[in-house]
């Protein structure tokens, strides 16, 4: 773990915009929005679970935030639905497994999936390497719009992560 | 996915038995209904403010992470001859053997007082209190290490949406020679997988080092240890994982977890290639076998036998009917059936064809 750590504060020593998220997390807080602005992609909505949402054209796309792949360490294996599983919000989508742990996931919102990240399969590890891109877990229908609604915004997710770290 | 459960009900067993923790011991011996009981636990009882050490062993078991692959980690035509059941827990990790020599510890909390490190102290301290010169200590992968080389626990966890536990194996007693037959694979080499993979290490038993240490003793001063880490003063509990009124919705569990298609069919998509030798005209030939398989079923498959031993045509059609079929003694058995009863064959060929079905079934 140490040594992660230090490869971490290693990495965030260099230009952000090489490594923008690699960065500590603790660096990321006082930073303004998790490093993840400076994309001109639609904000993301995040559960008090850690998960994110991106909806684009209708359709959510769904990953685990910085904390909480922080938190996990490093990812050996993801475990996803199938294409077509109808999901309730808060249900369980699946698992990660980190550390000999398996986290449960829960889905952000109400919907069907509609893809799920085949890269993850070969590669687990982009979750920690690439949580907001290239770690992105599956693609959801959207069908309640209030429940996006009411998750919370980049600037509020900022303020519950300091306030469960406090 | 709750189960439904009285509130009452549960209210009743938790006012009974864990106010503010407590420690709980099985009074079952069979692996699918502690690991129901570990699960009932997980999705019924609030741990937000209760701490709860579950305690149980089990007959002999060969059980898997929730990841992995049985195919790969254990010999299962071995167990199954054996009636040694394989189980798939739904925490990560590795495999372990379980069997009464044997002792399992489940650390229920809240997600945010989770910390196996602190777990696996109470059983190091524990340890030292009965055996004071015992070399033990919690590696950072969270096994126990036994003289600093020998393995004699190992961790897995689960993590839900407010609470999580944390179970670890301790080898007092256990039959080692079954454990090492039980988890050597007959297969792992031409498997191809994302499963995770167990990392195999050497293992002692504690009785080994310390001829007075059994189950009961170490048991006991588990929960002495617990209790007075966590402040807590109440007898241990016996509970009874097959008690549906006292745990509505275990049976359920404990169903779902002997499944063939959670054990088997949960495995990560993997391939297998490999041969087996069959006796050719007085001499040995080989008969090469490939599948994919996918969520227990097989997705593509692929027989090559030396045309003198088995028509081409023949591996061709055999394969074609596997495919579909679930990777599971029971449903070659079938397939084979039907096929020599759709296509009579010669003496000759009926015979290979049995002792293919029984290659085929030997590997699964």
């Amino acid at each position: 773990m140490a040594t992660r750590v230090a490869f971490r504060c290693m990495l965030a020593s260099f230009p952000s915009a090489l490594t923008p998220r690699r960065l500590p997390l603790r660096v990321c807080a006082h930073s303004r929005a998790l490093g993840t602005s400076s994309r001109a992609a639609a904000a993301l909505k995040f559960t008090d679970k850690h998960e994110w949402v991106r909806v684009e054209d209708g359709v959510g796309t769904v990953g685990i935030s910085n904390f909480a792949q922080e938190a996990l360490g490093d990812v050996v294996y993801c475990s996803l639905p199938e294409v077509g599983t109808k999901l309730n919000q808060m249900d369980e989508f699946g698992a990660l497994e980190s550390v000999k742990a398996a986290s449960e996931l829960y889905s952000p919102l109400t919907g069907e999936v509609t893809e799920v990240n085949q890269d993850l399969a070969e590669n687990p590890g982009l979750v920690n390497k690439s949580c907001y891109k290239d770690g992105w877990l599956i693609k959801m229908t959207i069908e309640k719009s209030s429940e996006l609604d009411a998750l919370m915004d980049e600037a509020a997710y900022e303020r519950y992560v300091k306030s469960i770290e406090d | 996915a709750s189960v439904p459960y009285s509130h009452t009900e549960r209210e009743t067993f938790l006012a009974e038995h864990c106010r503010p923790g407590v420690v709980l011991k099985s009074a079952s011996c069979d692996i699918f209904q502690n690991l129901a009981f570990e699960d009932w636990i997980h999705a019924h009882v609030d741990v937000e403010k209760r701490s709860i050490l579950f305690m149980c062993r089990n007959r002999p078991a060969v059980v898997i992470g929730r990841h992995q692959n049985p195919w790969q980690e254990c010999n299962v035509p071995l167990a199954r001859e054996r009636g040694i059941p394989v189980a798939r827990r739904r925490s990560g990790g590795g495999t372990v053997f379980h069997d009464l020599g044997n002792v399992n510890l489940t650390f229920f909390s809240s997600r945010k007082r989770y910390d196996r490190q602190r777990n696996l102290r109470i059983v190091t301290r524990a340890l030292r209190q009965l055996s004071p010169n015992l070399d033990v200590h919690a590696t950072e992968r969270f096994d126990i290490l036994l003289n600093k080389q020998f393995k004699i626990s190992g961790t897995a966890a689960k993590l839900g949406r407010t609470g999580a536990y944390h179970h670890c194996t301790l080898l007092c007693s256990a039959d080692r020679a079954l454990l090492s037959a039980t988890l050597r694979s007959a297969c792992a080499a031409g498997i191809r997988s994302n499963a995770t993979p167990s990392v195999a290490a050497p293992v002692r038993n504690l009785r080994d080092e310390d001829p007075t240490l059994n189950c009961d003793a170490v048991m006991e001063a588990v929960a002495s240890q617990y209790y007075a880490d966590f402040g807590l003063s109440a007898p241990a509990v016996v509970v009874d994982p097959t008690d549906e009124l006292s745990h509505p919705g275990i049976r359920r569990i404990t169903q779902e977890l002997q499944a063939w298609d959670w054990v088997f069919g949960k495995t990560p998509a993997f391939s297998l290639d490999t041969s087996f030798e069959v006796q050719c005209e007085a001499c040995d030939t080989k008969v090469n076998l490939t599948v994919g398989v996918k969520s227990g079923a097989i997705e593509t498959c692929s027989i090559e036998s030396p045309q003198d031993w088995l028509p081409p045509a023949m591996c061709r059609e055999l394969s074609g009917l596997m495919v579909g079929s679930r990777f599971r003694p029971s449903d070659m058995a079938v397939i084979f059936t039907a096929f020599l009863r759709a296509n009579p064959q010669s003496h000759e060929l009926e015979n290979k064809m049995h002792i293919l079905c029984e290659k085929v079934v030997a590997l699964m």
